[in-house]
């Protein structure tokens, strides 16, 4: 698959490139998800309402779901800037 | 309808009789620049087609012809540039029109008690601007290499299990984002305190984004100083010497001007 330098904070739908943008913005949505739910873990956790075990499980999950996501970005050659798509006015998304 | 009045800046009179007025060419890229004295006062202006450059068309233009605007806005910067080499300058903003020459007199004269104050404070200084950016990979190595508190926190994190050590790892993420934070703000505001021996006026502005700049490093300071003509040399030797000393921890400095001096005056 041809590479391309992907432009920080921006999707390439280029139709000759469409499967890597389309990479992109795959990986873009699930690493929103998978911040969404480290964030929401890591208050469950401070919260003190989870046992020792449920607290083992559930830290073992999500560094294999971050090792995981940092393989797919190496594969498709993207790193974090460029999940971090730009939102105009709202911003950048993570 | 008359011609507009498109105002450039303003100088002090007393110094248009000391040189001659050199040739311009006009926001239209027709007419000349000229110049109107208003007592001790002199407008620099340049005559537009009131048709042509109504409020109106202007907005239209800025809104949605960028090519124009980025021809007009670097005109317009290139000329007040310019002048403030020659002159002492209060510049104008983009876009400052008048109807005629009445109205322009009549603000010239309401605000000449303050127009010569600012001259004052201009004659024989210059603006600067002061951008300082930084590589944040290297110094967060260097915060979290250097912070006793940090690494006894990696020691103890280490013996904790596999799924613990996850969410501790990313608390202590968070402790050294917020060292680095305050490591940019300390290191920064210390070197604009230093500066300030300099100069006579220092102003800290709002950060520009990697977008603007089109940099990989993060801007950590953006200042402008209005610094005594003597004391500008000085001031760039100070800051090369600070790119000397932390140049290997990441530390980036960009001094540049002189600029017409937007920051320390103010006309309305």
């Amino acid at each position: 698959m041809q590479q391309v330098s992907p432009t920080s904070g921006k999707i390439n739908l280029d139709p000759d490139n469409a499967e890597h943008g389309l990479a992109q913005l795959v990986l873009t949505v699930i690493e929103l998800l998978r911040q969404i739910v480290e964030r929401h873990a890591i208050r469950r956790v401070e919260g003190g309402t989870l046992s020792d075990e449920e607290i083992e499980n559930l830290g073992e999950a999500l560094m294999n779901l971050e090792e995981k996501m940092e393989e797919l970005k190496d594969i498709f050659g993207l790193d974090a800037e460029d999940l971090n798509i730009d939102l105009g006015p709202l911003g950048s998304l993570l | 309808m008359g011609d507009l009045l498109y105002l450039y800046g303003l100088i002090p009179t007393k110094e248009t009789t000391e040189q001659s007025f050199p040739s311009f060419k006009g926001f239209d890229n027709e007419r000349e620049l000229y110049p109107i004295p208003v007592g001790d006062t002199t407008a620099i202006v340049c005559n537009l087609d009131s048709g042509e450059y109504s409020e109106d068309s202007i907005k239209e233009k800025i809104n949605n012809d960028m090519q124009w605007l980025q021809e007009k806005a670097f005109h317009h910067h290139e000329t007040v540039l310019t002048l403030s080499k020659a002159f002492t300058v209060i510049p104008l903003k983009f876009c400052t029109l008048y109807k005629n020459k009445d109205s322009l007199t009549q603000t010239v004269q309401s605000n000449q008690a303050k127009m010569e104050s600012t001259f004052e404070l201009l004659e024989g200084n210059e603006e600067w601007n002061l951008k300082i950016y930084c590589d944040d990979k290297i110094l967060k190595e260097q915060v979290s290499e250097n912070n006793p508190a940090i690494e006894a926190k990696r020691i103890e994190i280490n013996e904790l299990p596999k799924g613990r050590q996850f969410f501790e790892k990313k608390k202590l993420d968070k402790l050294i984002e917020s060292e680095l934070e305050e490591e940019k703000n300390r290191v920064s505001e210390e070197i604009h305190f230093q500066l300030k021996e300099f100069v006579l006026q220092g102003n800290v502005k709002r950060n520009w984004s990697k977008d603007v700049t089109g940099k990989d490093e993060n801007m950590t300071w953006n200042s402008v100083y209005l610094i005594p003509k003597s004391d500008v040399e000085p001031f760039l030797e100070k800051i090369q010497q600070y790119e000397k000393e932390m140049k290997e921890m990441g530390w980036q400095f960009a001094p540049s001007g002189p600029w017409p001096a937007y920051h320390f005056s103010s006309f309305s």
